[in-house]
């Protein structure tokens, strides 16, 4: 079944994501319905733990193929993202040449087989007939000049090894790249890209997708975490707690077996949603049960 | 493509770029591209689409719920469809209508909010879109252009604008609009064939939406000075009307010693015809100016029989009045008792030195509700901005009510 066929419309993308655990509102599925069918790299933003890599996850998983995932960091560069050359291995087949007496060409040193493909490269490589989702993630860590060198890539689908010549995409990947916004991105790149941010889900989209991932907790404990965690998002706190916390904490709640919150829950559990001291303190002075909706 | 979405993403585009968001004519095209491919049924549907394809970051998305908000007004609160209820509503998502306090001291300046717009092309003849987009991507890249005094326009700039500001979005505010029910429900409608109805029309998707509301827009009546002085000016304003008369059925006039209606003339598809027919129609054009008495014309003749009665009126001229200047103030003084909103355009407002003391424009000030200079491209969207925002003056309002 073709990609169009599986996706016809962003209805579809909810209900399939549904089926990987991953509970996408409508804006979202509407940004990754567009990079599929249109197709076109995504850019997502948002803040910390609203779902931004594990959307590109589960994005592979309902497409069936392999999620292909570049990590940027401060200083990354083409060989970690793109290639590069088995040198280990051209010195031991330089080697094994001379044992033998053989002459190895410079050709054959730079063949495939002395290629590292790293994920840039895997991605364009991937053989369909699904294409692959490459998640370019934190892509605001790299530096300028890599974001250029990416979006060339992008633009082209395409890679020049010099060794080797340029290389095609048979089937272009679906291109998601995350930010979070620590430095502006390129306009060529923010040109090129559709955007979404995915906001702090309302109450009710919480609830589902802590009881989705957190069965074991009642459906109560969901409800009330949810409402709480949007509570400590108002206070002047360091890291506001996301979903990912949320899901942290009724995890932490059910495994004490606790059945509701109040402000003694509150008190017991309150390291699994804030993770610092300071933002901790912030939460006692607000008072625990205020936290705890009772 | 169909020639008439490319049109609708083109004129939401083009809104979206004069509310100074990096819309580009290849954004534009995403954004129709993906209107086909998700065949959108309901509004929500439509706002995504577009807020994934136009923008580029999150601090423009105020901003895009604002245009959107305009293009779409009053149909649906966008506050029901965002994620997370933190973001407290962008302001202009409460209907035009809902904004009671008038603020005295607009006058003279340009709005705080130059956003009011909406889409509202001009005729239809198929071949347009693909120009629009050219004249769109042209006019973000020569920057000049848009910020150019009028005047100093060349002929050939004035072909290459002359278009895009006969497509310049007029959208009057709504009459006896008031808060409408939050309707989730409500507010599934089919959006295409809201957007194709519209635009065979002519008109915008707000007017359609609004009929079953009863709600209606006011009128806009554009009445422009063509005597010797503002003649550069007046050349390109009557590209602005003749969009505003096609679109939204406007009223326009112009005058220099005499009053003359062109709302007939400047109807006609065929844009070269009109303009001829007009240059027949005004036989002074480029004569001497009597303001006073053009606008006392103007009363007596339509203004008073219900034309002028709660709509808002643009009078574009120099207010080089060379009667007695007396004459001009009274017949304003009835004009601002008749209309909702009176905006005065003066190009020459825009010289540092200008200050309107003597003469036409001294008399008519006390009786203009918004004073703006529409000297430029871009000052010409204060003067849409203002048209759309234009309300009642608070000490006038209990005379408008009876
Ligand atoms: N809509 C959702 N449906 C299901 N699970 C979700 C959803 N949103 C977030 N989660 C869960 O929340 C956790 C955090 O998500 P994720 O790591 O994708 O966040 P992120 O936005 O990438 O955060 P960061 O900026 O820290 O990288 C994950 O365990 C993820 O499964
Ligand atoms: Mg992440």
């Amino acid at each position: 079944m073709s990609v169009a066929d599986a996706l016809p419309n962003p209805e579809a993308l909810v209900t399939a994501l549904a089926a990987q655990d991953y509970l996408a509102d409508p804006g979202l599925a509407t940004a990754l319905f567009c990079a599929v069918r249109l197709p076109q790299p995504l850019l997502l933003e948002g803040e910390a733990g609203v779902g931004k890599t594990q959307a590109a996850k589960a994005l592979a998983s309902m497409l069936n193929t392999p999620l292909i995932r570049l990590q940027c960091f401060e200083g990354i560069d083409a060989s970690e993202a793109l290639y590069e050359w088995n040198y280990p291995r051209q010195l031991l087949g330089i080697r094994l040449a001379e044992a033998q007496g053989a002459d190895i060409s410079e050709a054959s040193l730079f063949s495939r087989e002395y290629l590292i493909e790293r994920p840039l490269l895997q991605a364009l490589e991937h053989g369909g007939p699904n294409p692959a989702v490459l998640l370019i993630d934190e892509i605001d860590r790299a530096d300028e000049e890599f974001e250029a060198f990416l979006f060339e890539m992008l633009a082209e689908a395409t890679v020049t090894v010099p060794e080797l010549g340029t290389l095609v995409a048979k089937v272009p990947p679906v291109v998601i790249l995350t930010s979070n916004r620590t430095r502006d991105l390129h306009d060529a790149l923010k040109r090129r890209c559709l955007y979404h941010w995915i906001d702090y889900p309302d109450l009710e989209h919480a609830t589902r997708i802590v009881q989705l991932r957190v069965p074991a907790a009642s459906a109560e404990l969901a409800a009330q975490v949810a409402g709480a965690v949007q509570r400590l998002r108002s206070l002047d706190v360091q890291k506001p707690p996301g979903v990912a916390e949320a899901i942290d904490w009724v995890h932490a709640a059910s495994l004490l077996g606790i059945k509701a919150l109040d402000a003694q829950a509150v008190e017991e559990t309150l390291g699994s949603v804030l993770k610092y001291r300071e933002d901790q303190d912030e939460a006692r002075t607000a008072g625990l049960s205020w936290v705890a909706g009772v | 493509m169909s020639d008439r979405l490319s049109e609708v993403a083109a004129a939401f585009g083009h809104l979206l770029h004069l509310s100074g968001l990096p819309v580009t004519p290849e954004r534009s095209i995403r954004f129709a591209t993906a209107i086909e491919l998700v065949e959108p049924d309901d509004l929500k549907q439509l706002y995504w689409i577009g807020r994934v394809t136009f923008l580029t970051s999150h601090d423009q998305v105020q901003m895009y719920d604002r245009v959107f908000a305009q293009v779409f007004k009053g149909i649906i609160d966008i506050a029901d469809f965002r994620g997370d209820s933190a973001n407290p509503p962008p302001p202009s998502s409460t209907p035009a209508g809902d904004r009671e306090q008038g603020d005295p001291n607009r006058s003279g300046e340009a709005p705080s909010n130059p956003h009011g717009t909406s889409a509202t092309p001009g005729n239809k003849e198929s071949e347009d879109s693909e120009e629009d987009t050219s004249v769109l991507a042209a006019m973000s890249s020569d920057e000049r252009l848009t910020e150019r005094e009028f005047s100093l326009l060349s002929e050939s700039e004035l072909t290459l604008i002359r278009r895009l500001i006969e497509r310049l979005p007029v959208v009057p505010p709504l009459r006896r609009a008031r808060r409408l029910r939050r309707d989730r429900k409500g507010s599934e409608w089919d959006v295409r064939a809201t957007l194709r109805q519209s635009y065979r029309t002519g008109g915008d998707p707000v007017r359609l939406a609004h009929r079953s509301r009863s709600t209606k827009p006011r009128r806009v009546i554009l009445i422009a000075d063509v005597s010797g002085s503002m003649e550069p000016y007046a050349r390109v304003y009557l590209h602005l009307m003749r969009g505003a008369v096609v679109a939204l059925k406007a009223e326009a006039f112009v005058f220099a010693t005499r009053l003359t209606r062109l709302t007939r003339a400047l109807a006609l598809s065929n844009a070269d015809v009109a303009y001829r027919k007009v240059s027949a129609t005004a036989q002074d054009w480029s004569g001497g100016t009597r303001i006073g008495f053009a606008m006392k014309e103007f009363i007596d003749g339509y203004g008073r029989r219900g034309l002028a009665r709660g709509a808002v009126i643009v009078i574009v001229s120099d207010g080089w009045e060379i009667e007695d200047p007396a004459l001009l103030g009274e017949s304003m003084a009835r004009l601002s008792r008749l209309a909702h909103h009176i905006i005065w355009v003066n190009p020459r407002k825009a010289a540092d030195a200008y200050e309107p003391l003597v003469g036409g424009m001294a008399a008519a000030l006390p009786y203009i509700d918004t004073f703006l200079s529409g000297h430029s491209v871009r000052a010409l969207e204060d003067v849409l901005a203002a048209i759309t925002a234009a309300q009642d003056r608070p000490d006038r309002s209990n005379r408008m009510a009876a």
